[in-house]
């Protein structure tokens, strides 16, 4: 991703200028130090109805782009600290037992919100983890036999310290692919970490913020992603890069169609964010790394990591 | 596209170039010494192994001590380096060497492709028919192994192996898509109407058919080999049964046990043989023997090229018939030979050792006092050969210093050299010159009435008397024994040891097969220079010189290759393209000569930027030409696009 080239207006006519996307994204910016691409992902997971998952060392900023994101979406937010003794019912919620009504009522837990931040998701247990990836993958929870839907839009911005291995449990490979793209953020170039020393602290900017969207401009956002143009050459595209995976000798297995499925509704969605109105085979080349790196399992054999062989695929793969 | 290597090459590739060089190698393995054979296959075998374990290669000294030390024992097994065998051995040796080091790609690609040569190399030693089959199969196994190493090497990142059934048909279809070609070269090569070298001696590895003299019971070991000798084609009436014999070697001289020839050179036939009437045309096609002589029917009328004829009628080539060879010749049987003998070849033709056979010579003056005719005295001897006890057997005892004496009187069995060689005694004994033909008798029609197969067990012995009023005249005492052996060939008499095993089907097998190798061998080993010539002048192409057979040859590879060409052209281009996509590589075709080529996987607005950066002046232009492009390829194609192929047909790059 050194370089970006981005779409000039031109290209990119119809899109309404100065619209409150193109602001709810300037917001980010403007607390995320350096980190354009990184802000535009989120912002592709978000418009496609996927989940993000974070990978990076703590401190880089994890948590902060994950509040930016709730603060500017306007919806309600929920942060939950993932601990080893955590229980699914510390995430889904619990039915208590009502003496007035003798009734049991639904107290949701901290899923029940538009944006949900789980951070450090390694830290705990595999059936705690589960709940939350369950909940994520039906957009539903299901306590005591009734089902308790959760609202619209619905996204979780969960963070993992990839490092930080001891008494962690890191996410099986098989749930991996629950989050849309997985992506790490890495450090500010020199110049901009300056501005970071320089301006006030990030909690204080992260107070300004102001909700640019709600819910049903986020709705509408998606409906928009999802009806914008692919051309014939980028659906190619798209399938060639598929079709790698799966004929490539260093991994255990290719990418299913459901996972072609989200490549195409990332590519729409980071289209959206670029303020194209049609899909550039750039949406899909940026994209793929991130939703291709955590679905692939190399072959130990290979020698390989799922990294390098995603980057030769993209280098190899001709662009119709 | 470059593709890191593998660190150890694929199991696969490796199996399919150890099999081609095995099968390449397979026929010298066979002629080598065990020892070295073992230390062939058991490279292989090494290799194997190790390319199942994802070993490496041994120690370079220990390579280099254990090739040198093979080498080392080439020299001493085969003594010196010199020599077809010798040559292949090494060869088989190098490679199987290679195997301890073949650990890169272009090492397989080196083996694989050598075993090409390797296989031809077969055809220095036998250019039997069955060799073509091998042929096939072991070509087939080195282009499949070539796919596969070819598979590695040339995959574009991220494609999965080819599976073994496509890389065996891969290699089929390429195989095939040479066969025009192989054809086109095989017709059109210009042939030499001299070989530029002759094979070395010993093309048969010892293997002869008959030798320059003769000693009762040396033509023996021909009986039962059933090998062609030659296959002759007639033009015309062929001549009766009883009229075929295949004249070679005439031996004068005996020294009391063998009989040999006493011309030592050619000494040439001066006497100028009519064709006559009764002029037989034919022609002959002889499997190499490793001798000089032709085989004629009396009497050859004139030597075919590079040949001659001796003063006995004998056609002597110029070299060592040491390859498949064919000539034409017409004979004439009415002519007399030697009308008056001289008086040379009269006591050429009487000499006796002395001191041998006494019974004989006695018996010869009794004879010769009861016949004064000489004719008569013939007819009685070969009616005493026909009403005594004499027999026609194969499985006769050798004789000792009197050996004349002791078949005519004690043993009488015996076949044709015993009856040729005391026939011609006792003639001498009565006076009457004589001298012993050997050659062929007989042969077997072969596909209806195709063409007349002689093979070596139809090799034989008769002799020639000199009578006044008729010349040289051939006597067959072998006939008077026993007449099947003229009339129906060697086949009757002949006691075969599996006769257990001779079904009609086998020799009809037998038969065809025979067939199908003179087919063979007319038409692919006998395609030489003059059936080039006939080939092409029955094109309408009289007369091309070698430099014009090779200018035809080219053109009709570039005919033949056409189909192909444009097949893989076509596939290499992309289906149909859009205005603006022909408009856009045209563009890039431009930048390309600036040494700004398009990556495959770089998008048009990706290489755009890169555009921007090497060309200051242009870059904009053409950015702005990137993004109309992108908009009309991935957008909704609606409008820009007469904009944009006006101001791409207008975009001409140049270097700032």
């Amino acid at each position: 991703m050194s370089s970006r080239p981005e779409l000039s207006p031109t290209a990119g006519a119809e899109a309404p200028p100065d619209s409150d996307l193109e602001r709810a994204i300037a917001a980010v910016n403007g607390v995320i130090v350096d980190k354009p691409a990184v802000v535009e992902l989120a912002f592709s997971a978000l418009l496609a109805g996927g989940h993000l998952l974070i990978e990076d060392l703590p401190g880089v900023g994890k948590t902060t782009l994950a509040q930016a994101l709730s603060l500017v979406l306007g919806g309600s937010w929920q942060r939950v600290q993932f601990t080893n003794d955590m229980l699914p019912a510390d995430i889904l919620g619990v039915s208590v037992f009502r003496r007035q009504d003798e009734l049991f009522e639904f107290r949701p837990g901290p899923v029940f919100a538009n944006v949900v931040l789980a951070d450090e998701i390694n830290r705990a247990t595999p059936r705690t983890q589960s709940a939350l990836l369950e909940a994520m993958a039906e957009g539903q929870v299901t306590v005591d036999g009734k089902t308790h839907t959760l609202p619209r839009p619905f996204f979780v911005i969960a963070t993992q310290n990839p490092l930080d291995m001891a008494g962690t449990y890191p996410l099986p490979d098989s749930q991996l692919d629950r989050f849309l793209l997985r992506t790490s953020i890495g450090y500010p170039s020199a110049a901009e970490e300056r501005r970071l020393l320089v301006e006030p602290d990030r909690r204080q900017l992260l107070e300004t913020l102001q909700p640019e969207l709600d819910s049903q401009r986020v709705l509408a956002l998606v409906a928009q992603a999802e009806a914008l143009h692919v051309a014939e050459p980028v659906l190619d595209y798209i399938q060639a890069l598929i079709g790698a995976t799966r004929n490539h000798a260093g991994l255990r297995a290719g990418l299913s169609p459901r996972a072609a499925l989200a490549l195409i509704r990332t590519a729409r969605a980071h289209a959206l964010v670029r303020r194209q109105d049609f899909c550039l085979p750039e949406n899909v080349k940026q994209i793929f790394p991130f939703l291709a790196g955590h679905r692939l399992q190399p072959l130990p054999e290979s020698g390989l990591d799922s990294r390098s062989i995603v980057e030769e695929i993209v280098a190899n793969t001709a662009v119709p | 596209m470059a593709h890191p290597a593998p660190r150890h090459l694929p199991f696969n590739a490796v199996a399919w170039t150890i099999a081609a060089f095995l099968i390449a190698a397979l026929p010298h393995l066979a002629a080598m010494p065990p020892w070295l054979a073992g230390f062939i296959v058991g490279a292989c075998a090494w290799r194997l192994v190790v390319a199942r374990n994802r070993g490496s290669r041994p120690p370079a000294l220990l390579r280099l001590l254990l090739t040198g030390m093979a080498i080392a024992l080439i020299v001493l097994a085969f003594g010196g380096l010199w020599g077809r065998r010798t040559a292949t051995a090494l060869l088989c040796v190098m490679l199987a060497a290679k195997m301890m080091e073949m650990f890169s790609m272009r090492d397989l690609r080196l083996v694989a492709s050598v075993s090409f040569f390797l296989i031809a190399t077969q055809f220095l030693f036998s250019e039997k028919l069955i060799y073509l089959g091998y042929l096939v199969v072991g070509s087939l196994t080195a282009t499949i192994a070539l796919v596969r190493i070819q598979d590695i090497h040339g995959r574009p990142a991220g494609a999965a192996p080819v599976a073994q059934a496509a890389a065996v048909r891969n290699g089929a279809v390429l195989l095939l898509m040479a066969m025009p070609v192989a054809l086109t070269l095989f017709v059109l090569f210009p042939r030499l109407a001299q070989p530029l070298w002759g094979l070395p001696d010993q093309v048969l590895d010892g293997r002869t058919g008959l030798s320059d003299d003769m000693s009762p019971g040396s033509i023996s070991n021909l009986f039962l080999d059933d090998s062609p000798a030659f296959r002759v084609e007639f033009e015309g009436r062929p001549p009766p049964p009883d009229e075929r014999y295949w004249r070679g070697p005439v031996l004068w001289n005996f020294d009391g046990s063998t009989w040999t020839s006493p011309f030592s050179g050619d000494a040439p036939r001066r006497r100028f043989v009519p064709e006559g009437e009764a002029a037989r045309h034919y022609s002959i096609q002889l499997e190499p023997h490793e001798r000089r002589w032709l085989f004629a029917l009396d009497y050859p009328v004139r030597a075919p090229d590079n040949a001659t004829v001796t003063v006995d009628h004998q056609l002597l080539n110029r070299h060592p018939i040491t390859a498949l060879t064919r000539y034409e010749l017409v004979s004439n049987p009415d002519f007399v030979d030697m009308p008056t003998l001289p008086d040379g070849a009269r006591s050429l033709a009487l000499r006796l050792p002395d001191g041998r056979n006494p019974r004989t010579l006695e018996l010869a003056a009794e004879l010769r006092q009861r016949h004064p005719d000489d004719r008569e005295l013939i007819a009685a001897v070969l009616r005493w050969f026909r009403e005594e006890e004499f027999f026609y057997t194969l499985s006769a005892a050798p004789l000792g210093r009197h050996g004349a004496d002791e078949f005519l009187f004690d043993l009488r069995s015996g076949y044709c050299e015993y009856y040729a060689s005391a026939f011609a005694i006792l003639m001498r004994a009565a006076g009457i010159p004589t001298r012993i033909v050997t050659g062929y008798q007989g042969g077997l029609w072969q596909g209806g009435s195709d063409y007349l197969l002689v093979r070596q067990s139809d090799a034989h012995a008769w002799t020639e008397v000199w009578l006044q009023g008729s010349g040289w005249t051939r006597v067959d005492p072998t006939a008077a024994v026993s007449p099947d052996r003229i009339e129906q060939g060697s086949g009757s008499v002949i006691e075969r040891p599996g006769a257990v095993f001779n079904f009609d089907w086998l020799a009809q097998l037998r038969n065809r097969y025979d067939r199908i190798q003179h087919l063979w061998n007319r038409w692919v080993l006998g395609f030489d220079h003059d059936r080039q010539r006939d080939f092409l002048q029955r094109l309408g192409l009289p007369d091309l010189t070698p430099e014009r057979i090779a200018v035809l040859m080219l053109l009709v590879l570039l005919i033949v290759t056409a189909p192909i060409n444009y097949f893989l052209l076509r596939q290499a281009r992309p289906a149909r393209r859009t205005p603006a996509e022909r408009a856009w590589h045209g563009m890039l075709g431009r930048l390309r000569r600036l040494n700004l080529a398009k990556h495959p996987a770089e998008t048009p607005l990706e290489f755009a930027a890169r555009v921007e950066a090497a060309l200051p002046q242009q870059g904009a232009a053409f950015r702005s030409l990137a993004e109309m492009y992108c908009r009309i390829h991935y957008g909704d194609r609606a409008g820009h696009e007469a904009a944009f192929l006006a101001q791409a047909r207008h975009f001409s790059p140049r270097k700032a």
